[in-house]
């Protein structure tokens, strides 16, 4: 299923939007959207193609709209202007054929594990003991056997974002929407967990699109790397990695492409920091920036 | 003012009175007649107008306005439609209590997370499905909180039928018995009873039940 978006904008209303970026549960009393000049641009004009089991990832700074993107992919939000095509028909919803993992786990607290990750089964009408088996399946994928009765509060944050995956995995979508589903975990899970889903994928043939702010992570996965600017969000840069997996950290050629995405995206951090420093300090003299994010290097 | 000691006396001869303990098991049944049908109505109406917009429209004053209403003033016109009976006090209960039910639990279903929501959809719970398994568990926490306050309320109610329909065998009735006796020390005692149910109650049921969902809701 090649997702299509077509000059895709979105903008929000400046009222209405809470910290973690999702929309406030009050109900706008249908003012004409999108219009005020003081609407924020999260999205400007996106136009890509993810072509069918291709390995997507998407890559930018914090705020610049890469968690819009995949709500919008994922039909949870509408574009302002342009399309979002799934398989060449225009998104109107969510479809459990695109399931998200969210930047936050999202789980039901009421439910146990296994009650989170059959969650979606049983939505479909799956009779109990089969859609449990499945469920244990890949509860026990994520390395959480031990904790199929256990409730949401009583797990880590790790814990918690490899329960959300399972969930997700266990739909068997053929579109996986992934935003930064690792950035809680790890060193040591984040690479197995990493290896495991790219095995995943080459098995159930979907198609991935992995929002990440980690280098390293992009570059080991992707077939393609897009790279997102500052908001408003555009694509900046498109990589192709041809590399053949499993990619060794230490392939000269892998670390020369991360070399290359990380100085593009070092500008564009750095421009992040800027708009806020001049938006905090605008009297301030200021010497160079320094991006605050200096330490992705270190990731290679 | 009584000695201390003098009240907790006779609290202790109440205590194992059969005539006592009767009047007490009388409240405590009618208590938990009435609670019963708090907790179907108040649920029941609350869902309706947290789904439906326009009930809640329509209707959410009136859930306000009953909820802000003390239960003593219905009474009157309870005993004025039913007469000096049961049904007299368990309308009481039912209309001092069920307010903040329908109140507690109708916001809960309007203050479901949004993200919550997306995650429901996008694992296919539409409707009817997400209603009953997404918005209802969810505002769990709220419809709790609107119990638990039920509960006091309903129990003040009860006190205050008790207490003007004295015909009726319970506590209240023992009240007003030992009031026009002037007998203060027992009259303390009573409320001294009165409130230890209630603080029971709340402790031993609603406390503990409202615990375990902040726990296992807000950290998770
Ligand atoms: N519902 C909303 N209403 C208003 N503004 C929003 C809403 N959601 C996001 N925004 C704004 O849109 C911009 C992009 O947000 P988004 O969450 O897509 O960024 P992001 O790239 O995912 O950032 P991060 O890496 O920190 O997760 C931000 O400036 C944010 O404040
Ligand atoms: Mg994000």
């Amino acid at each position: 299923m090649p997702i299509v978006l077509e000059g895709v904008s979105k903008r929000f209303a400046p009222n209405g939007w809470s910290a973690a970026g999702l929309p406030l549960p009050v109900r706008q009393a249908g003012g004409r959207q999108g219009q005020a000049a003081s609407d924020l641009e999260a999205v400007q004009e996106v136009s890509l193609t993810i072509e069918d089991g291709e390995f997507v990832c998407l890559l930018g700074p914090s705020g610049c709209g890469k968690s819009t993107l995949v709500h919008l992919i994922a039909g949870l939000e509408t574009p302002t202007a342009g399309r979002v095509l799934v398989d060449d028909q225009p998104v109107t919803g969510p479809g459990t054929d695109r399931v998200v993992v969210f930047q936050e786990a999202a789980l039901f607290p009421w439910l146990t594990v296994l009650g989170n990750v059959e969650f979606g089964l049983r939505m479909a009408g799956l009779p109990a003991p089969e859609r449990q088996a499945r469920a244990l399946e890949f509860i026990r994928l994520v390395h959480l056997g031990r904790f199929a009765l256990a409730y949401p509060h009583q797990l880590s944050g790790g814990m918690k974002q490899r329960v959300a995956i399972a969930r997700a995995l266990v739909m068997h979508p053929k579109i996986l929407l992934m935003d930064e589903p690792f950035s809680a975990l790890d060193a040591q899970t984040r690479a197995l967990l990493q290896r495991e889903l790219l095995e995943l994928w080459q098995r159930l043939k979907i198609t991935v699109f992995f929002v990440t702010h980690n280098v390293r992570e992009a570059t080991v996965m992707a077939d393609r790397v897009f790279e997102i600017s500052a908001r408003p969000g555009q694509i900046k840069h498109r990589y192709a990695i041809t590399l053949p997996r499993p990619r060794s950290e230490h392939d000269p050629r892998l670390i020369a492409i991360q070399q290359r995405v990380l100085g593009s995206l070092e500008e564009e951090i750095a421009k992040v920091v800027k708009e806020s420093m001049d938006a905090e300090y605008p009297m301030a003299p200021r010497g160079p920036v320094v991006p605050a994010d200096r330490n992705l290097g270190s990731h290679i | 003012m009584p000695a201390a000691s003098a009240v907790f006396r006779i609290v202790g001869q109440n205590l194992s009175d059969p005539a006592f303990l009767a009047a007490m098991g009388g409240s405590l049944r009618r208590m938990a007649v009435g609670y019963a049908i708090v907790v179907v109505i108040g649920i029941g109406a609350g869902l309706l107008l947290g789904r439906y917009r326009l009930l809640d429209e329509a209707f959410g004053v009136l859930a306000v306005a009953l909820h802000a209403m003390p239960a003593a003033a219905w009474v009157p016109l309870a005993i004025a439609l039913f007469g000096l009976g049961e049904t007299t006090i368990l309308f009481t209960i039912v209309l001092g209590a069920t307010g903040i039910v329908m109140v507690g639990t109708s916001a809960g279903i309007r203050s479901v997370p949004p993200l919550t929501l997306w995650a429901g959809r996008t694992m296919g719970a539409h409707g009817v499905k997400q209603f009953w398994h997404v918005i209802v568990p969810a505002a769990t926490p709220r419809i709790v909180d609107g119990l638990r306050l039920a509960w006091a309320f309903g129990w003040r109610a009860l006190m205050a039928g008790e207490l003007l329909v004295a015909s009726v065998r319970g506590m209240g009735q023992l009240i007003h018995a030992v009031a026009k006796s002037r007998q203060i020390p027992d009259l303390i005692a009573l409320m001294v009873i009165i409130a230890a149910i209630g603080i029971a109650v709340d402790g031993l049921v609603f406390a503990r039940l409202e615990r375990t969902v902040r726990v296992r809701w807000e950290t998770a």
